[in-house]
């Protein structure tokens, strides 16, 4: 038997649903290197990228938030590893 | 010419003795290899996320400028020479420096309207939305069936 309150649980599913992509939504044109804030967001907590389905990102941001990922790691404002 | 950003990451022992010297030092560097400075200030004192060099925190110092490409290779040995500079990004910019710095502001106003959104959502017990395999492989699985 399903839970109670399983509609429930669907319909707020639902109502969070219309972008997947942040990025997208906000209408962003690019990912700045130097958002260490956002690009915290898009990694773990040992300061691995997160994958697509994870992040929820557009192929073409997750491109370019690898690459503002890289680009902070070099700089010393991201770990490679660890935290 | 070419717009370039270009971030230094430099040494904060150097740089707290003697700030005004150290950043014309490396203006001097620019202009000896025929930049055109649009701007140069005093970015952020950070703790670094790994020591770079030996150091635990740096400076870092944010400037925009146009440059001839062929002087690139050149410019970065001498920043690589120069032992104040710990490490250095150049970013060749795809619109020219006004606009890049308004798609900039843009982009920064944008994320803070995100961020406080997302802060009122959570607020109103959201969950984090989407499906996420990691995160849901362990917990209950209601929502199927």
């Amino acid at each position: 038997m399903p839970p109670k309150d399983r509609n429930n649980k669907k319909s707020k599913f639902k109502r969070f649903r219309e972008r997947r992509c942040r990025f997208t939504r906000l209408g962003v044109e690019f990912i700045d290197w130097k958002d260490v804030n956002t690009l915290q967001r898009l990694c773990t907590g040992q300061g691995k990228i997160l994958g697509r389905k994870r992040s929820g990102s557009d192929a073409h941001f997750q491109r370019l938030a690898r690459q503002a990922i890289k680009r902070a790691r070099f700089m010393g404002l991201m770990p490679y590893v660890g935290s | 010419m070419y717009p370039y950003e270009a971030m230094f990451l430099v040494d904060p022992v150097v740089h707290g003795n003697d700030p005004d010297g150290t950043e014309s030092k490396i203006r001097g560097l620019l202009e000896k290899h025929g930049a055109q400075l649009h701007d140069f200030e005093r970015w952020d004192e950070r703790k670094l996320a790994y020591e770079i060099k030996g150091h635990k925190r740096g400076i870092y110092l944010l400037s925009r400028f146009l440059i001839p490409g062929g002087n690139l290779p050149e410019f970065e040995a001498d920043c690589r020479i120069n032992e104040t500079i710990l490490r250095q990004m150049l970013i060749r910019l795809d619109d020219d420096i006004p606009t890049f710095i308004e798609k900039s502001a843009a982009y920064y106003e944008k994320m803070k309207e995100d961020a406080e959104a997302r802060r009122g959502r959570r607020e109103d017990g959201f969950d984090g939305g989407g499906r996420d395999r990691d995160r849901d492989r362990d917990g209950p699985r209601s929502d199927e069936g």
